[in-house]
């Protein structure tokens, strides 16, 4: 069987979260927290099936 | 002092003169000092060394941290004791499980839930009504979710389904269900085990639907988490239509301390009612139904199992598979055969194979080599 490289095993999920961490900036700087705070911070009506 | 614990319970400064919000501050300090307190102790004393444990010992530690990540992230006891939630700003983070915002312990935003929210935001500015049909066409204000894909893809890089194993409240719940003690319907995933069982050719032939039935989450979240609520707009057809984690955990405390709200329960709240109960039922029989066939969340970490940071492992020069062993095969209660497959996208990372071989050959965590330098396989075996 092919041997797994060290690199792969580590490198594909550090690129993973710094990507992730780039992700995360982006929305804030576009201001998606706001859009989740905003919904979060209601009684949703949709998520208790009042519609 | 006193501003802090305003800013953290997003309350106002009046509030602090009703002796129930001041008691309902105190217990979740003290809820939150508890499964601190717990935790360390679950560490000191290596208990989430999953192979170090027998299974038994192990299923009891899993539980335990279910329990207590349940109760931390749910520990805002202003909403318990008076039936609202929480809106104060550590609302801006999203919960990494399926924990709906609109329960009132609830400190956290449901990733889902908050994915949904981003997709159904429009642009008010760039959005005009249709002359000739008269419908407000609203146009899009996010393509993409990059704040909330950003955490999941952070939580997924990190651990994969990790999440649905030990720290997701609607897993727990089904954990808990599943512990009835009646017959179980066990699905093994593979052909050969459902050829041999001694199943009834119609029992057989769900076996065989149940491989297909788990690509429906992932049509799930394309249709009712991205597509409808982004180019539809208006619902979050997930939470609306679906989801029976917002019924469980929101719906039902809230309608049940506020009257008003209960008085305005009507045919979609039977419809959740129905959804909920349902898994409720299957879920004594099958094990985490919803995990299976319906969590988007799921289907979302399931693409990280097989490049997350923390993964699953074989050590082949220890394991007895050759010898004809399957115990973690058979141990597990998501039908999969870790030796053929350590990260399958269906593996919960619940820890019941590793704690269940016994030659410890099931290696979860970050290493590369075992002490004894063998190499510790993580990919599918041929
Ligand atoms: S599949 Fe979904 S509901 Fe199940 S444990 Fe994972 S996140 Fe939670
Ligand atoms: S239980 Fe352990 S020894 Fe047996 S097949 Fe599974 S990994 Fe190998
Ligand atoms: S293979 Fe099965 S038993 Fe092992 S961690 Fe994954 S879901 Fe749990």
């Amino acid at each position: 069987m092919k041997k797994e490289s060290k690199t792969s095993r580590y490198l594909i999920p550090a690129a993973l979260i710094v990507c992730a961490l780039a992700f995360i900036v982006t929305g804030i700087l576009d201001k998606e927290v706001l859009t989740v705070l905003r919904k979060a911070a209601a009684i949703c009506m949709e998520c208790i099936g009042l519609g | 002092m006193k501003n802090v614990i305003l800013w953290l319970f997003g309350i106002e400064e009046s509030a602090l003169s009703d002796p129930v919000t001041i008691a309902a501050i105190i217990a979740s300090f003290a809820v939150i000092a508890a499964v601190i307190a717990v935790f360390i102790v679950l560490a000191v004393k290596r208990r989430f060394r999953i192979r170090e444990w027998g299974n038994k010992a192990w299923q009891r530690t899993k539980l335990i941290t279910q329990s207590c990540f349940f109760m931390l992230t749910n520990s805002f006891m202003v909403g318990w004791f008076k039936g609202t939630i929480y809106q104060g700003k550590l609302k801006y983070l999203c919960v990494p499980g399926m924990n709906c915002y609109s329960c009132p312990g609830a400190w956290g935003a449901c990733p889902i839930g908050s994915l949904q929210a981003i997709f159904n935001d429009f642009d008010a500015a760039k959005s005009w009504v249709d002359p000739k049909t008269g419908t407000y066409v609203k146009v899009p204000k996010y393509w993409f979710a990059f704040y909330v894909i950003g955490l999941m893809m952070l939580i997924g890089a990190v651990c994969g389904r990790l999440v649905c194993g030990l720290l997701c409240p609607f897993g727990w719940v089904q954990d808990l269900i599943y512990k009835i003690p009646v017959k179980k319907l066990r699905l093994p995933r593979d052909e050969m085990r459902i050829a041999n069982s001694k199943h009834p050719k119609a029992v057989r032939f769900f076996l065989g639907l149940d491989k297909y039935l788990r690509y429906a989450k992932y049509a799930f979240l394309i249709v009712m988490v991205i597509f409808l609520p982004l180019m539809v707009k208006a619902d979050p057809w997930f939470c609306k239509y679906v989801c029976p984690s917002g019924m469980l955990l929101g719906g039902i405390p809230l309608m049940s301390m506020n009257k008003s709200l209960a008085d305005a329960a009507g045919s979609l709240t039977l419809l959740k009612l129905c959804i909920l109960a349902s898994l409720v039922v299957i879920s004594i029989f099958l094990y985490r139904p919803f995990c299976r066939y319906i969590c988007p969340l799921g289907a979302i970490y399931s693409f990280f199992n097989k490049v997350s940071l923390y993964r699953y492992g074989i050590d082949d020069a220890s394991c007895n598979r050759a010898k004809g062993c399957a115990a973690c095969a058979h141990a597990c209660p998501m039908g999969v055969d870790p030796v053929r497959d350590p990260n399958s996208l269906e593996c919960i990372r619940c820890g019941t194979c590793a704690a269940s071989c016994p030659k410890k050959a099931i290696r979860p965590g970050f290493r590369f080599k075992t002490a004894e330098g063998n190499a510790i396989r993580t990919k599918k075996s041929k």
